[in-house]
């Protein structure tokens, strides 16, 4: 299978993938996958779960968000934060869950950021379980 | 502490370095786009006519780093004193600044304390939130930063300036056949918030890594003033040392000289 270079870009570090085969990501309109030789794009990211296939086996990384660059040479992942599936630790994504679930109920924060932490939250949670 | 402050200060300059990458990108995705969009669409381009004014000053929690913290205080007030104090939000940034604006009773908005030896990357979206809100809000119709700039060890200046509305230069009209998802309007929309969200994390690491200079500095200073005091202060309890033993000899000689003449 053809493969192509993949790059992570967060605000404190650039994390070199190395050579993927399929990556798929959440789009804002839902969630695309990009194989070798994909078309030049930029594609805004949501909140979501990422999975990268390399050598044939799966990973996945949680994400709140960012941007796909991709290129000929090689896809960009402008992300502002990820964590690895296994880097989150379950119990902690678990109980951060449950207070934004009880802050949704609260009327003093502005509704989108609490939609968000709610959104983020249970993502990680998913992700710690793959 | 000298020590603890320069391995600090070369962390946060290793930070800073890693910081650009991602900048440099973003800000480069959004000169691409910028030419194709509607500025209008963009309230945080959005040029106002201007009433209130937000100050986000940023100091440390801690003392004991010479004059940086009272330099970015001293022009922050000096700035929002020349607007007028009822004019003006603060938001705080390090114990330091809510220390000073709050007992001369400005208007604070928002303190962020308690941060800095953890420094992540969420505390700079945090900060950035907080501050967009306002500025959406129309509760203020421009935000400046007072900061401290790190230039090199010796040498951080303080640094005044508009961080909303965002000022993006003209960029050349791109007509490459790139592909956009969903659409370059909701791309940019979602761009322009995380470019803020960076330049609060450098604001934030420029600050950290000036205090951490300055410590030093100020440390150094310290322990060669300390070593002064110890060269006079030795030097003085030698001569206290050599004349007690004068006067003590000369109470035995006297003494002795008065027992022989008897």
């Amino acid at each position: 299978m053809n493969s192509f270079k993949l790059e992570i870009v967060t605000p404190t570090k650039i994390q070199d993938e190395g050579q993927v085969e399929h990556i798929r990501c959440p789009g804002l309109d839902g969630y695309f996958g990009v194989m070798a030789n994909h078309r030049e794009a930029i594609i805004g990211l949501g909140v979501g779960e990422i999975k990268v296939t390399q050598n044939g086996k799966d990973h996945f990384l949680a994400t709140s968000g960012g941007f796909a660059e991709i290129t000929k040479e090689k896809v960009g992942l402008l992300l502002e934060t990820y964590e690895q599936a296994e880097e989150i630790d379950a119990a902690r994504a678990e109980a951060a869950l449950k207070r934004a679930q009880e802050r949704k109920d609260a009327k003093d924060v502005d509704v989108t950021r609490k939609d968000i932490s709610l959104l983020r939250a249970a993502n990680r949670l998913k992700v710690s379980k793959r | 502490m000298k020590m603890v402050a320069a391995a600090k200060m070369r962390r946060a300059q290793e930070r800073m370095e890693e910081a650009r990458p991602y900048e440099k990108r973003l800000t480069d995705l959004i000169n691409n786009l910028l030419p194709d969009v509607d500025r209008d669409l963009l309230d945080l381009l959005d040029v106002r006519e201007i009433n209130r004014v937000g100050y986000v000053v940023v100091t440390s929690d801690r003392g004991m780093a010479g004059s940086f913290n009272t330099n970015v205080l001293k022009v922050a007030q000096n700035e929002i004193d020349a607007i007028g104090k009822e004019k003006v939000d603060v938001f705080c940034i390090g114990k330091k600044a809510r220390d000073h604006f709050k007992r001369r009773d400005y208007n604070i908005i928002e303190n962020h304390l308690d941060f800095w030896n953890d420094l992540n990357f969420g505390d700079a979206i945090q900060i950035g939130a907080g501050v967009i809100s306002h500025f959406t809000n129309h509760h203020v119709d421009e935000i400046h930063v007072v900061y401290n700039e790190f230039v090199n060890v010796a040498t951080q200046y303080v640094e005044s300036e508009v961080l909303l509305p965002l000022v993006f230069e003209d960029a050349e009209k791109q007509t490459v056949g790139k592909l956009y998802e969903p659409n370059k309007d909701d791309i940019i929309k979602s761009l322009i918030p995380r470019h803020l969200n960076v330049q609060m994390w450098k604001y934030l690491l420029e600050s950290y890594a000036s205090e951490q200079a300055a410590r030093m500095l100020a440390m150094e200073n310290a322990t060669e003033n300390a070593q002064e005091m110890i060269k006079d202060l030795t030097l003085e309890f030698n001569k206290a040392r050599q004349a007690a033993i004068t006067t003590e000899m000369l109470e035995i000689v006297s003494g002795a000289e008065a027992l022989q003449s008897e």
